[in-house]
């Protein structure tokens, strides 16, 4: 049997996906979406805001992080700035005690490891009408609480989430992410317009913190405390909304083998809490564009992404093979160097594998690019683009093996 | 219907759509490749049927024209790369592919008998090549013996090769391997300057059988006619 027949199925639902995500783009929901204007910071009705950050070991970004919150377009009576130190064992609380003398920022410790421990104290120990979190590795820009607030409007509305991107991208591997991230901001946007977004991630979300304690608080999650979070929200009826120009900037791993870990958490997080405690949400109707589209999808991704992923290695190797046996003993000025260097599309790839492969990859990038703009972001793409088109898809497979893997042989691992 | 169930149903006819158009652009190009291909054999035949009829209408003093058929070879050989291209897109069982080769083989069979001809009227020694294959499974060094052939007419200009599907319907084709009594169940076979021989080894193996100082090599800055 051919490979290629396999792959067939997996494009035309990621054409699909692509497609869906298009016209709901343009829905008007998403239109209205776009069109919320920001919060006025004189405007008296603003709600009071507390913002977590809990850290481990963050010496080197904590103070940046606290400095860009304390640089936010909000009545100082209202927000309030919470450090928890979970237990650092580096200069974190030194620095944290820096600030133990502004008015607005609450430094506190929780022994107890874990994110959502450390989440979990900040929020018995603040009154405020909106919590929210923000990584000791992100910053927020100046008006990105004011972009958040008018999406609470609706009391059905239980957490929004923020537009995330790398900062300062260094190597090729940030500027992957940083694509990455940025077609993030797109899909959040579009799915956030029919309730279909499934995590509330740790840079900027913000949640409605009576809602968060009628649901009991933060849990562990399997690890990802905010993925747990969003879809018990979405489990209890809320709305989780998106403001896609509340931007905010977070570090990102330098290293292939720390995006591995940070990603296989992330994939592991996503399997273990749908298919256990949420498997109910999935193929639901009631759940809508979550259950029915965004969570059944969300699996074939990951089999598709190991599946296109083996089914590439096999093509190439096969043809490499080949290539080989049939040029062996051939001159290797022949052999291996191009022979025309003139156009001829009579030789144009006509494979439906390549032309529909090909397709996805553009819709893909269209993504990426109108994410950059809905959200402005700043900064350069042309790398990012490059190495998301280039390295992606080939460091993708790898964390979804090592992810399916570990669900599979129920094999926990570290955060860090 | 519920928004999202709306955008699910226009997503889908969306995807369709979109599959649709990217397989009949594929078919739309197949028949473009055929179309192309038929046009070249078209004009093939008409330069091969004026090579013959200028030999014949000068038959008294042949030699005197410069015409000795090589750019006819060029452009068979051309044609035979972008057939074995279309044969590898539509398949080898492709009823317009089979019809194309058919013509193909045919005006190689031409070409070969004029270049036959003029050799024996203007005491030319051409290189000639008649390789035989086979696309039915049974012939394990086909491949590497049509590259290794490639390559020697990139490397010998006035080399001529013609290949031969053996298994292909053709009747003047089946009188030719009548003719040369090759046998279908030694392919490759090559039969150079009217000397018969079976397999491929290797590439050096292969070119000691061309006429020592035959064939002068192309320069370095030539490309694969």
């Amino acid at each position: 049997m051919n490979a290629e027949i396999l792959v067939y199925p997996f494009l035309f639902v990621t054409i699909f996906f692509e497609a869906f995500v298009l016209v709901t783009f343009l829905s008007a929901p998403a239109r209205g979406a776009r069109a919320r204007q920001a919060a006025r910071v004189e405007d008296p009705a603003l709600p009071t805001v507390a913002i977590i950050v809990p850290c481990l070991n963050e010496g080197e970004t904590v103070a940046a992080t606290t400095n860009s919150l304390l640089a936010l377009e909000y009545p100082k009576d209202k927000l309030e700035i919470i450090l928890v130190d979970n237990g650092s064992t580096d200069d974190t609380p030194t620095i944290m005690a820096r600030y133990a003398g502004n008015g607005q920022v609450t430094i506190l410790r929780e022994e107890i490891r874990g994110k959502h421990n450390a989440v979990n104290t900040g929020i018995a120990s603040t009154s405020a009408d909106l919590i929210g979190c923000l990584d000791a590795d992100s910053f927020v820009e100046p008006d990105a609480l004011l972009e958040v607030i008018p999406s609470f409007r609706d009391e059905s509305v239980g957490a929004t989430t923020a537009a995330m991107s790398v900062h300062r991208p260094g190597n090729l591997l940030q500027h992957m992410q940083n694509a990455e991230y940025i077609f993030g901001i797109t899909l959040r946007h579009v799915l956030s317009s029919v309730n279909g977004i499934y995590v509330t991630p740790g840079p900027f979300s913000l949640y409605r913190r009576k809602v968060v304690l009628a649901l009991g608080g933060f849990r562990e999650g399997h690890k990802t405390e905010d993925l747990e979070m969003a879809l018990r929200l979405q489990k209890a009826g809320y709305w989780i909304e998106n403001a896609p120009r509340a931007r905010v900037y977070t570090k990102a791993p330098r290293t292939v083998p720390a995006l591995l870990k940070q990603r296989t958490r992330w994939t592991t997080g996503f399997m273990r809490n749908v298919s256990n405690e949420y498997r109910g949400l999935v193929g639901n109707r009631r759940y809508g564009a979550l259950g029915m589209i965004v969570l059944p999808i969300g699996f074939l991704a990951i089999a598709s992404g190991i599946l296109l992923f083996i089914v590439a290695i096999f093509q190439v190797v096969r043809h490499a093979l080949v290539a080989y046996q049939l040029r062996s003993g051939i001159p290797l000025a022949y052999a291996w160097l191009p022979h025309s260097g003139t156009f001829d599309w009579f030789y144009l790839p006509s494979s439906l594998y390549i032309l529909l492969g090909i397709t996805t990859v553009a819709g893909s990038l269209t993504m990426i690019t109108v994410g950059k703009r809905l959200s402005k972001t700043p900064g350069n793409l042309i790398y990012g683009l490059f190495a998301y088109l280039f390295l992606y898809g080939l460091l993708a497979p790898l964390w979804l093996m090592r992810a399916t893997t570990d669900v599979a042989l129920g094999k926990k691992r570290l955060w860090r | 219907m519920s928004l999202v169930g709306r955008n699910a149903l226009i997503a889908l006819l969306i995807t369709i759509a979109l599959v649709a158009t990217v397989v009949y652009a594929i078919s739309y190009l197949n028949r473009q490749r055929v179309a192309a291909l038929s046009a070249i054999e078209d004009q093939l035949s008409i330069d091969t049927l004026s090579l013959d009829t200028e030999f014949s209408l000068l038959e008294a003093a042949p030699c005197d024209q410069s015409a000795d058929g090589i750019g006819l070879t060029r452009e068979l050989s051309d044609l035979g790369d972008r057939l074995s291209y279309a044969e590898e897109q539509l398949g080898s069982d492709n009823a317009q592919v089979i019809r194309l080769k058919q013509q193909y083989s045919l005006l190689e069979i031409r070409d070969y008998l004029i270049t036959k001809k003029i050799a024996t009227a203007c005491g030319t020694k051409p290189v000639t090549v008649l390789y035989f294959y086979s696309n039915n499974g049974d012939c394990a060094d086909c491949d590497k013996a049509g590259y290794a052939l490639s390559y020697f007419r990139s490397t010998y200009p006035t080399l001529r090769v013609y290949s031969f599907d053996y298994h292909l319907s053709l009747g003047a084709l089946q009188t030719l391997i009548d003719v040369t009594k090759v046998k279908g169940d030694r392919l490759p076979a090559f039969i150079i300057n009217g000397t018969t021989s079976y397999g491929f080894t290797s590439l050096a193996d292969l070119e000691k059988k061309f006429p020592k100082g035959a064939l002068p090599a192309v320069t370095a800055t030539s490309t694969r006619p």
